[in-house]
């Protein structure tokens, strides 16, 4: 799919810009808002994401700019602020999802994939990675085409698994992605390791491969590559 | 004591103190008078009785004359007055008489003649001055309370005012108070001292949120980038172990300091009045949904959890409701033992949640204070209930903490709050 990100600091600009072409997106990037409005009067994208707060204009009006030409752009917008006016507004005039920084990337990339899906496919598109296939509006996987009963958490882990393989999922990352942000649990992590015990013994019992390789003491990586 | 009590206190004083002495002036004052009065009197009339004897060579027959009394030629004596009492009959009591003796040559007989002229009754004189004293007394007194009266209800009523103005000012409520003009100039001076005194506490106050929400702010967009980059050094396969451990122990602390950014970011945000809305929230609702969301930790804790909930409906933010019960249900499965319980109650008045837990060595009120842990085994960051107090205050909620033996309450007080 192709991205724009907009948002005025430069080294986050391009780490934003690596990961998520890594993901094998087309990744262009704006740091200020004129050439961002230029970006987006002249090239069509399928995902827009905007940082509100640029030194030379306002990251709503690139948005407002935007859903006047093309109604059909997922907008995506990250504020360091977390003010709830700009959530709000932004929400109002057609942005579909907000992030407060400092997010963590792979959270950002699984918003935009589920995003793409929503916008694109109307979120009938099923996931697929190798012999699990997810469909995300219905919470279901499928080993093999056979049923995989999950809990709600472990669908969840999961499927943010699958949305960034190949990629270190610190357990921090995973831990804001299943409860958000103003929740800190020591026992957190000690969950998540036994959820994906559990996850590895349901997978297995469907003739699943365990692509969850665990990297010590930092985190986790879904991956087929060895 | 109140000002005007005090006044009026002082007045009374001053004023049972000069009576004794007014009266003593005012008595000896009208005795002298009197005295001059009545010595005139006799004087006059001793000259009239020598003037008349001289010319007429026979006594006058004067009411005034006492009596007589011939006296040889060769008699002398200096005209002198006295003070006498005379048993009157009549009344059946002493009267105070003023009597001059002088000597009169009445044609050839030398006469001692005494005059007198009867005195005012010295008691009857200090009675009635003593009555007249106090009645003018009492008047001022009672003029001088109303006037005082009159002067408190006038010149002070914009001070009070201003003062009760005052005591409901609120530096993290924007409503900037006016101080009235009283045209008294210590008033006004005492206004403007005021004035100039909040005018710098908000700026003080002012800058310091200013510095707070910047620096939560502008540090997250940094703590981003760092973050990124450490998750790089983590995937690249280059480090050895030990360089990989010091990554990863960074890598904790700054998502740790991201989290004080976005807490602190809250908490200003709660103080600066963001959350505005007055919803009416179904708290059920909210609370299911919260458990829903923590169900699988709890499981995963074993931990027993009941809930006995009401309806209920309180007009608040939506979002603050939430973080409000998310922080009070998530501290109760934090701070709990595997294979402990939580039990949870709500109705009209509170919403109470109890736990089992370690016994805690903290003070209640240390606990709500920002950074104030209960257990520094864990990793929690001890904003949660500093967040929640400022939630509480916004809505006039009451929270309240006991523990007992390894048993935790928290209780919730909604306060004439719900509908």
């Amino acid at each position: 799919m192709k991205i724009l990100v907009i948002e005025d600091n430069v080294e986050l600009l391009h780490d934003i810009r690596d990961f998520l072409e890594r993901e094998g997106n087309v990744c262009e990037i704006a740091n200020n808002y004129e050439s961002a409005y230029m970006k987006v009067g002249i090239f069509p994208y399928d995902i827009l994401v905007v940082d509100i707060t640029l030194p030379d204009g306002n990251g709503l009006d690139i948005i407002r700019e935007t859903k006047k030409e093309n109604i059909d752009v997922g907008i995506i917008i990250i504020s360091a602020k977390n003010a709830l006016e700009d959530k709000i507004k932004g929400l109002e005039i057609g942005a579909d999802d907000y992030l407060t920084k400092p997010f963590y990337l792979p959270e950002l990339n699984a918003r935009i994939n589920a995003l793409y899906r929503r916008k694109v496919y109307k979120g009938s598109k099923e996931i697929l990675f190798n012999e699990i296939k997810i469909k995300p509006e219905r919470y279901e996987v499928f080993i093999h085409d056979q049923p995989l009963s999950l809990t709600k958490k472990e669908f969840d882990i999961l499927h943010f698994f699958v949305a960034n393989k190949n990629r270190l999922l610190t357990k921090e990352a995973i831990a804001e992605h299943l409860w958000g942000d103003h929740i800190e649990m020591a026992d957190s992590f000690k969950f998540i390791y036994t959820h994906l015990a559990n996850l590895r013994k349901k997978i297995a019992g469907l003739g699943g491969n365990d692509y969850i390789k665990s990297i010590y003491r930092v985190g986790y990586k879904f991956t087929d590559r060895e | 004591m109140k000002l005007l009590t005090r006044t009026n206190r002082f007045y009374l004083i001053f004023i049972l103190l000069l009576s004794p002495i007014m009266i003593a002036v005012d008595y000896y004052i009208i005795r002298y008078f009197v005295y001059t009065e009545v010595n005139d009197i006799l004087k006059h009339e001793s000259e009239r009785i020598i003037s008349y004897a001289e010319s007429e060579n026979a006594l006058l027959p004067s009411s005034y004359i006492d009596n007589t009394l011939q006296v040889k030629e060769t008699y002398q004596l200096a005209p002198s007055f006295r003070d006498t009492l005379i048993f009157d009959s009549h009344f059946n009591k002493l009267i105070p008489y003023r009597k001059f003796d002088f000597v009169v040559q009445v044609g050839d007989e030398k006469m001692k003649v005494t005059v007198k002229h009867i005195l005012l009754e010295a008691k009857k004189l200090i009675l009635w001055l003593f009555l007249s004293t106090v009645f003018i007394l009492a008047l001022m007194l009672v003029g001088l309370f109303l006037i005082n009266q009159k002067i408190s209800s006038w010149a002070w009523g914009p001070f009070y005012r201003n003062l009760s103005k005052l005591k409901k000012y609120d530096i993290t409520q924007k409503n900037r108070v006016h101080l009235e003009a009283s045209g008294i100039s210590e008033f006004e001076a005492l206004n403007q001292v005021i004035s100039s005194l909040m005018n710098q506490v908000e700026n003080d106050f002012q800058n310091l949120k200013e510095f707070n929400e910047n620096i939560s702010h502008e540090m997250q967009t940094p703590l981003a980038i760092i973050r990124n980059k450490m998750v790089l050094l983590l995937e690249s396969q280059s480090l050895k172990e030990k360089e990989f451990q010091w990554v990863q122990a960074a890598y904790q602390e700054v998502n740790k300091l991201s989290k004080i950014g976005k807490s602190l970011t809250l908490i200003s945000r709660i103080e600066n009045q963001e959350f505005t809305r007055m919803d009416s929230i179904d708290l059920r609702a909210t609370i299911d949904n919260i458990i829903g969301n923590m169900e699988e930790i709890v499981q995963f804790k074993k931990l027993e959890m009941t809930a006995k909930l009401d309806q209920v409906k309180v007009k608040c933010d939506p979002i603050l409701a939430n973080i409000l019960f998310t922080n009070l249900i998530k501290n109760a499965i934090q701070h709990n033992r595997e294979g402990g319980y939580i039990r949870m109650q709500l109705n009209e008045e509170k919403f109470e949640i109890e736990n089992s837990g370690q016994v805690l060595n903290t003070g209640t009120a240390q606990l709500f204070h920002r950074f104030q842990k209960g257990n520094t085994a864990t990793d929690s960051l001890g904003l949660g209930l500093a967040i929640n107090q400022r939630i509480c205050e916004i809505y006039g909620f009451k929270l309240d903490y006991t523990h007992q033996d390894g048993q935790h309450i928290f209780s919730l007080f909604f306060r004439n709050q719900a509908e």
